[in-house]
């Protein structure tokens, strides 16, 4: 289980206008939650966040916030990031409960080079990246590591044929795909065809009105 | 080339594009992804030939996602025509894109081989481009 601490401070004021003052000063506006808590609107640095960030997976990593003092642990619900830049412009943390499991998706790595790929030169397809889990905080699971040096060409992997560590409940369907090693496609060869440049119009789904039909005779 | 199969409408008004993309932002299928900078209108020839730039480049290996469809028509006037007498007839299709959005994604490639196809992809794009990668979890951390 990997574990970073963070700093953040309570906020009193909320909202549109708050939040872009808040970011406009260096900071990420958030809000902590959890079962046994009533929800608080904090403020965590935006660099010291961003840095954190970096170097772990946000998801499965339990946080020792300190805000004004006191310390909780919690988890990184959700990250909203801005559409273009990618920077972080709010921040969601669950406060944990001791003995009660919460629901993580845990990272896929996929180990090794596939002998498809390897040997064929097939394309490999991650489909499934991460795995839901429900799991004690105490023992959350970096990652799920899973072999592939032995897949060839059309075989696939599915949520069944992984090595599940005790304690972690999947909750994926057990025949969801993993990934799998597709065949190489050749480019067909682009024949120019006559009026391919063109193409028709498409059919209306509505019947054409009557000043319609003329123009398009025009 | 991508064009609808059955429309309500023949022609469209122009519109303007406002804002920026919040659906379509995200890398969701591929490794690599091709992020539309700008707001502009992508025809279904400059889909087609980013299309063929990619394949071409990453040859036999990877597997390439087209996250853009050309669902707008741009009708023209003929040539020599005086303004007026209505608007003019059906000649393309367009696909309408907000700064933000994942146009192209890839998968199954070098971070190498995917920069360069992308970049030879943005060339025959009329929109300024970002070359966007899928965010790795950080699983070493302890």
């Amino acid at each position: 289980m990997a574990t970073a601490q963070l700093t953040a401070r309570s906020r009193a004021r909320s909202g549109k206008g708050a939040a872009r003052s808040l970011r406009r000063d260096g900071f990420v506006p958030g809000v902590i939650y959890g079962h046994a808590r009533q929800p608080l609107a904090v403020s965590v640095n935006a660099r010291e966040l961003s840095r954190l960030l970096d170097h772990i997976s946000a998801e499965n990593t339990v946080i020792e916030l300190t805000i004004d003092d006191t310390v909780s642990r919690t988890l990184i619900r959700e990250i909203q990031r801005h559409p273009l830049r990618r920077s972080v412009i709010h921040v969601d943390f669950q406060e944990l409960v001791a003995g009660e499991k919460v629901i993580v998706r845990i990272p896929i790595v996929l180990v090794g080079t596939s002998i498809g790929v390897r040997q064929s030169g097939g394309i490999l397809n991650h489909v499934t990246t991460e795995l839901e889990c429900r799991v004690d905080p105490s023992n959350i699971p970096n990652r799920i590591e899973l072999d592939i040096s032995d897949l060839n060409i059309g075989r696939t992997i599915h949520v069944s044929e992984l090595t599940i560590p005790d304690g972690v409940d999947v909750l994926n369907d057990a025949g969801e795909t993993i990934c799998v090693v597709a065949a190489p496609k050749e480019e067909k060869a682009e024949t120019p065809v006559e009026g391919a440049e063109a193409p028709a119009e498409p059919e209306l789904i509505r019947k054409p009105k009557p000043d319609e039909e003329v123009e398009e005779k025009k | 080339m991508l064009s609808p199969k059955r429309v309500k409408f023949r022609k469209m008004f122009k519109g303007r594009t406002r804002g920026v993309a919040t659906r379509g932002s995200e890398i969701s299928f591929g490794h690599y992804g091709l992020m539309s900078m700008e707001p502009g209108w992508i025809s279904s020839r400059q889909i087609e030939a980013a299309r063929v730039a990619l394949t071409r480049h990453i040859k036999r290996g990877g597997k390439v996602w087209i996250r853009l469809f050309p669902d707008k028509p741009i009708t023209k006037k003929p040539a020599e025509t005086r303004m007026g007498k209505g608007k003019g007839s059906p000649e393309g299709w367009v696909a309408v894109v907000k700064p933000g959005r994942v146009m192209f994604e890839l998968e199954g490639v070098t971070r190498e081989t995917a920069t360069k196809a992308f970049a030879l992809a943005a060339a025959k794009l009329s929109v300024r481009t970002k070359f966007v990668e899928r965010e790795e979890a950080h699983t070493d951390a302890e």
